[in-house]
């Protein structure tokens, strides 16, 4: 049905793709399988940029745990004043540690070209070898429940499934991320008409999220020291507040921010640095 | 609005919810705006009808990009059409 409607203008994709399976396949000469491991590690390759961006910004906002608890606090009972008032607060602070939706995207036509090139395959076998690890799984244009090392695919699948949204869904509220967790397994029953080539892409592609979540929870310690961007900053601010201890001054200083919630945060940086 | 001229923008919500519910739980993802990109999209074809309301929400989605620094922005806001 949804091949029907997108096979058209996938097409170039799909030859695309179909090329640079061919390529891993006849040239570096690799099984089907794992050529198909290696487009998913080279797609996810080229995010890593992308990923180092949010770490990045995951390792800036560190710095301003104290105020985001606060709003937290705030907003506890209301989900989407907490949210607004959240992305409100990151866009002031130049931080913004959840992931964009665009690159998301790229990752669909990947993911569909795959299938129409499988069900390709599974009309017409491109030659070669097509199993995995030997006979475990003995044909991977094959639907998933059409072996049992399907479901155990599909199993492992579940797994990889809940850890990388696990890491995926770090920014969302609970609701929310239970649901994430508990609709992958419900999924299972259409998944097992999917060929197995699919699953071997969603399960790579799930550990690399696994494994750059657990970098990224190493490269950003869960008390980070104050960055030393903002001592720069707090010397003149300081000053004035010594000056003179008119509030006005400092709301012309931050004009986004009501005037009461940055000078309570200034007090307790003060009191962090003593 | 007539209801036979909200039909289309309607559909386009029921695809939004289709997409939440199969391809959005497969590719986990957050979004740096509130509300986020899918949600906007759905505000977006209620408020604006169809066609504005792809071309918003297409917009919002290009927006969304690891560059961008997110923050609130409702359909409302928009200033693509006045």
């Amino acid at each position: 049905m949804i091949p029907l409607i997108l096979g058209s203008p996938l097409t170039p994709l799909e030859n695309l793709l179909r090329n640079v399976l061919e390529w891993f396949h006849g040239t570096i000469g690799l099984p089907w399988a794992w050529a198909i491991v290696a487009v998913t590690v080279c797609v996810r390759l080229l995010m890593v940029p992308l990923a180092v961006k949010q770490i990045h910004s995951m390792q800036a906002m560190q710095a301003h745990m104290p105020e985001m608890k606060a709003i937290q606090q705030r907003y506890k009972h209301d989900k989407n004043k907490r949210n607004e008032e959240l992305m409100r607060f990151y866009k002031d602070n130049n931080v913004n540690p959840a992931a964009p939706c665009l690159p998301l995207l790229v990752q669909f036509p990947v993911f569909i070209a795959l299938y129409l090139v499988l069900r390709q395959f599974s009309k017409h076998p491109p030659g070669g070898d097509l199993s995995w690890f030997g006979s475990l799984v003995p044909d991977i244009t094959a639907h998933a429940n059409a072996h049992w090392s399907g479901y155990l695919l599909l199993a492992i699948y579940v797994g990889s499934q809940l850890a990388s949204t696990y890491f995926m869904s770090a920014t969302m509220d609970k609701t929310q991320r239970t649901m994430m967790m508990i609709l992958p397994v419900a999924f299972v029953p259409v998944l097992v008409n999917f060929p197995v080539g699919l699953v071997i892409y969603w399960v790579t592609t799930n550990l690399w999220t696994v494994g750059q979540g657990l970098v990224t929870r190493r490269l950003v310690p869960r008390k980070a020291p104050p960055p030393p961007k903002r001592s720069s900053r707090t010397p003149p601010k300081e000053a004035q507040a010594e000056s003179a201890d008119g509030a006005e001054p400092k709301a012309v200083e931050q004009p986004p921010a009501t005037p009461a919630q940055p000078r309570r945060v200034k007090r307790k940086k003060k009191q962090a640095r003593r | 609005m007539s209801i036979v001229l909200r039909v289309p923008a309607y559909l386009g919500v029921a695809l939004v919810y289709a997409y939440r519910y199969t391809l959005g739980v497969l590719f986990p993802g957050g979004c740096k705006y509130h509300p986020s990109c899918s949600q906007y999209a759905i505000d977006a074809l209620r408020e604006h009808g169809l066609v504005k309301g792809v071309i918003l929400a297409g917009w919002r989605l290009l927006r969304c990009n690891p560059w961008s620094l997110g923050g609130v922005d409702y359909p409302h806001q928009q200033r693509l059409f006045k």
